[in-house]
């Protein structure tokens, strides 16, 4: 069964129709690349699984539980709504880390809080903080940032921030990794080493679904591929088959673009 | 002489100080409430907004905040009238209208007034600084607290608070500054600050350079000050 069951989404910004009727399925360890235009709802997607805009209708499905449903707004609680975020991590486009915190701290500040609303925390502190620490530890490590650990947001540059915001989103050992243009906001020398971190999860057989509007990467990485257009999911397959062979005139015309303009890198 | 207008003056500072010291513990946090309150988003009438799609006056109604409300009103009233008459109004105000002196009689009682009319109007200003300090934190770092399942009141303390003080602390100085000069106004009432003090060597002596005296005071208190507030900036460079 699939982990993830996102069925007949609605979202509105006023009169405008941002998400219309979107519905789609991910397996486990699968990972998903959304790509189209900007403008095109893809973001907001991502944004409705994570609970930061509401849909107005549909369902969201994880592991056969229901998270959000638009007709049971009694569910919709912000204290029901915290720990049902937890299934899903969030990479922005902008890192968002917190500029106060060490690198390392950025990873354990979440965890931390979280441990400490357990019920045997006080007996067991020094061995549950030191079990965050070296997890957040092995995280970094596993982002290539061991020396860096110790460093402010503002000395890093914008690729290890980025890797640092995966690594404190993969703290919260989420069920779903969630990436919303995570190498948009960096140059072409940056994209790489973030891209390579997120093949390799992927190569892990993490769960993602990333927004991106690197095709090629997306071609190579993704196992399925949704393409939007206006609030709708256009065409959604297989990514090799979307990407290379389109059988819709709309997403025929978007890829023709991308590598018109030479952007289909390697 | 000197030394005689030199230790007056020094007592008159410690009433100063202490009227300074305990606006500042009280306005300091009654100020956040105040601009969590102006912040507050609140609207019970907002369920009329569904049986009422045309806009007009069901949508103002549904739009209201009652406690955002309240609380601007509030802030205007406050920043809108001189901090003086105010000190008169609550020193006065419960005797006049109510004919019950709550204050208490003798210094004290004008004391503990000024300190109320202080804090008052203090914590109005500086809840539209917290609220300019909150509202600069980018939407950005709350939402990141909330993805990582983090509640508001942890998203406050953890994350925004600190890069809200490190914001507002220019303007805080600033106003923290006036606040030494604004005491002041406490003389209006008779409480023995420093320049009424200096002021009474005027009529008791004949002598009026104690009243100008009182400026050095001032001038080291704010140079303290200063320095403080430069400290403190420095403390917070270390993130951005």
């Amino acid at each position: 069964m699939s982990i993830l069951q996102v069925q007949n989404i609605q979202k509105h910004f006023g009169n405008v129709n941002v998400l219309h009727n979107i519905s789609f399925e991910l397996e486990k360890g699968q990972t998903l690349a959304i790509i189209g235009s900007s403008g095109s709802g893809k973001t907001t997607l991502l944004r409705c699984l994570n609970f930061l805009e509401t849909p107005d209708e549909g369902r969201i499905c994880v592991a056969g539980e229901t998270l959000f449903d638009a007709k049971d707004p009694a569910a919709q609680k912000e204290k029901e709504i915290r720990r049902k975020r937890l299934h899903f991590g969030m990479v922005f486009q902008s890192f968002h880390l917190f500029p106060q915190y060490t690198a390392l701290e950025n990873v354990m500040l979440a965890p931390e809080l979280l441990a400490k609303e357990e019920k045997d925390f006080k007996s067991r502190k020094k061995e549950i903080l030191q079990d965050i620490r070296s997890r957040a530890e092995d995280l970094l490590r596993q982002m290539g940032l061991e020396d860096r650990a110790s460093h402010y947001p503002h000395e890093l540059s914008g690729g290890q921030q980025q890797r640092v915001a995966i690594a404190r989103a993969l703290a919260m050992n989420p069920d779903i990794m969630c990436f919303d243009e995570p190498t948009s906001a960096l140059d072409p020398e940056l994209t790489g080493e973030v891209l390579k971190v997120i093949r390799g999860l992927s190569q892990a057989k993490t769960t993602m679904i990333i927004v991106t509007h690197e095709m090629a990467f997306a071609r190579d990485v993704a196992d399925r591929v949704i393409f939007m257009d206006n609030g709708v999911v256009v065409e959604q397959g297989e990514a090799r088959e979307v990407i290379d062979h389109p059988k819709e005139e709309r997403t025929k015309r978007f890829l023709a673009r991308y590598s018109a303009e030479g952007s289909m890198r390697t | 002489m000197f030394w005689t207008v030199n230790n007056a003056l020094l007592e008159a500072m410690g009433t100063t100080l202490q009227l300074f010291a305990l606006t500042l513990l009280f306005s300091l946090p009654l100020g956040l409430v105040i601009a969590f309150g102006s912040m507050s988003k609140w609207a019970p009438l907002r369920f009329l907004s569904r049986f009422f799609r045309v806009p007009g006056i069901f949508k103002g109604l549904a739009g209201f905040r009652p406690i955002h409300f309240l609380v601007d009103v509030v802030v205007w009233i406050i920043r809108g009238t001189p901090l003086m008459l105010q000190l008169l109004l609550i020193y006065f105000g419960p005797g006049l209208i109510f004919d019950n002196n709550i204050w208490g009689s003798g210094n004290g009682g004008r004391f503990v007034a000024t300190v109320a009319a202080f804090v008052l109007n203090y914590s109005c200003y500086f809840s539209v600084i917290y609220r300019g300090g909150i509202e600069g934190v980018p939407v950005g770092q709350r939402e990141a607290g909330q993805v990582l399942g983090m509640t508001r009141p942890q998203i406050f303390f953890k994350i925004t608070l600190l890069q809200m003080v490190k914001r507002i602390v220019p303007p805080m100085s600033n106003e923290i500054i006036t606040l030494v000069k604004d005491t002041s106004l406490a003389r209006i009432i008779a409480v023995s600050e420093l320049i009424k003090v200096g002021e009474s060597f005027m009529k008791s002596d004949g002598l009026i350079w104690p009243l100008f005296y009182t400026g050095v005071y001032y001038l080291v208190f704010v140079g303290v000050l200063t320095l403080l507030f430069g400290y403190v900036e420095r403390k917070l460079g270390y993130f951005r």
